[in-house]
């Protein structure tokens, strides 16, 4: 369909398609910035399947990092896909886990608008999946996407390494974290098990 | 065993970032397949397994339709 669109529509297009990705880099760096806050701000620590739902959130980035910074490819948007779904497999389990009140057993941590963060990532999962529908109807299956460097549109290149690099720093900082709060052993929300 | 897989993700981003996409896939592979397993093994439960029995769930009798 697309080899009858022009150049600067196809480049349009393409322009689009980056702008796209970068909103959704966007948005996950503001969940796990989010999710962070919430730790080392209000004290609320990660149980071992809220830190699986952060790593499924760096994985998707990983597919939209890797399209930024050596070329577009659907194989990169598969890793990110892989990813979603394990978020969204880890999140409804954590729910179901917790939905029905029971000793030993509730929802970790605040709710943030009256959801709780296992329901809020059951959300976050099921959008991620529905832009990257959305992304493949309305954008994709066309070669152009492929040729189309991100170098082509500098700001977006720009915005979309300030947002790669914070993403790193944020992996390193969860990996030592996690380091902190669970040693090389097993998890638990008790407490930091370096800092006791 | 958490810490691997952060470890392992991180390194997957970082090489990623350098251009060894071929060590920055298995790295993504490596995490992907300890998050699976470790995932399996904390919702698994000697007592009741992968089920999750304190979801009761029941098929509609005829007494509950009127």
């Amino acid at each position: 369909m697309n080899a009858t669109l022009s150049p600067s529509t196809q480049r349009a297009l393409a322009g689009l398609n980056y702008l796209y990705l970068l909103a959704m880099l966007f948005v996950i760096a503001a969940i796990l910035s989010a999710a962070m806050f919430m730790q080392y701000a209000k004290g609320e620590l990660p149980c071992p399947l809220c830190l699986l739902q952060r790593v499924a959130l760096f994985g998707v980035c990983f597919g939209i990092m890797q399209n930024f910074r050596h070329g577009f490819s659907y194989q990169n948007t598969g890793y990110s896909l892989m990813f979603a779904l394990l978020l969204l497999v880890v999140s409804v389990r954590q729910t179901l886990l917790d939905i029905a009140p029971r000793p030993g057993h509730e929802y970790i941590g605040s709710a943030v608008f009256g959801l709780h963060m296992p329901v809020w990532s059951v959300l976050i999962a099921l959008a991620l999946l529905t832009a990257y529908a959305l992304k493949l109807a309305i954008l994709g299956g066309d070669e152009y996407l492929e040729k189309a460097d991100v170098k082509s549109f500098p700001l977006i290149d720009k915005l979309a390494t300030i947002l790669g690099l914070y993403v790193l720093v944020l992996c390193l900082i969860n990996l030592v974290s996690v380091i902190v709060q669970c040693g090389f052993g097993e998890c638990h929300t008790f407490g930091y098990v370096l800092l006791k | 065993m958490m810490a691997g897989i952060f470890m392992a993700l991180f390194l997957a981003l970082l090489l990623g970032w350098f251009g060894q996409r071929k060590y920055a896939l298995a790295c993504l592979v490596v995490c992907f397949v300890l998050a699976v397993y470790l995932f399996q093994w904390e919702i698994y439960s000697p007592e009741t397994g992968f089920r999750m029995p304190w979801l009761k769930t029941w098929l509609p009798g005829p007494e509950r339709l009127s």
